[in-house]
């Protein structure tokens, strides 16, 4: 049983593509990234102990949403 | 990205900063501001290595002052859900 198990969780996180292998959830920390912006480099970490961030994913600019 | 900027002031008057994140270059992003008036950043995330580190597909998250995500909403931001969360946040 827990051979089968433990296959059975080895063949998942084999099948399971890595770029999104654990996706973030709410409780967990925010991936820290730093980045190019309209506004200049961006950090995440420099809003910590300042602002909350709503960051918002989107497909492409000129296209709606 | 308008709708944020729609709502812009809500979220500033709860000290939120506003960030929309797409895998065009600055350069597009630009255009893209200036063309909708934005008045927040548009990160570039080239080659989508930001998003491989969250989630998949039109996304967005609430990150506290700690760093930590408190609110995560898959497909168009319903932002009263946002602002809500938000203000849980300053209490």
């Amino acid at each position: 049983m827990l051979e089968t198990l433990i296959l059975s969780a080895a063949a998942l996180l084999i099948a399971a593509p890595t770029s999104f292998a654990a996706p973030p959830e709410a409780g967990d920390p925010a991936p820290l990234f730093e980045a190019p912006s309209t506004d200049g480099t961006i950090r995440l970490a420099d809003y910590r102990g300042r602002k909350p961030v709503v960051l918002a994913f989107y497909y492409a600019d000129f296209t709606s949403g | 990205m308008q709708a944020f900027q729609a709502d812009l002031a809500r979220f500033e008057s709860l000290n939120a900063q506003v960030l929309g994140v797409s895998p065009d270059d600055v350069e597009t992003h630009k255009k893209f501001s200036a063309s909708l008036g934005l008045r927040f950043p548009l990160v570039a995330d080239k080659d989508g290595v930001i998003q491989k580190r969250y989630a998949p597909g039109r996304i967005t998250y609430l990150i506290d002052t700690n760093g930590i995500l408190r609110f995560v909403q898959k497909g168009m931001p319903k932002h009263e859900d946002f602002l809500r969360e938000l203000g849980k946040l300053k209490k």
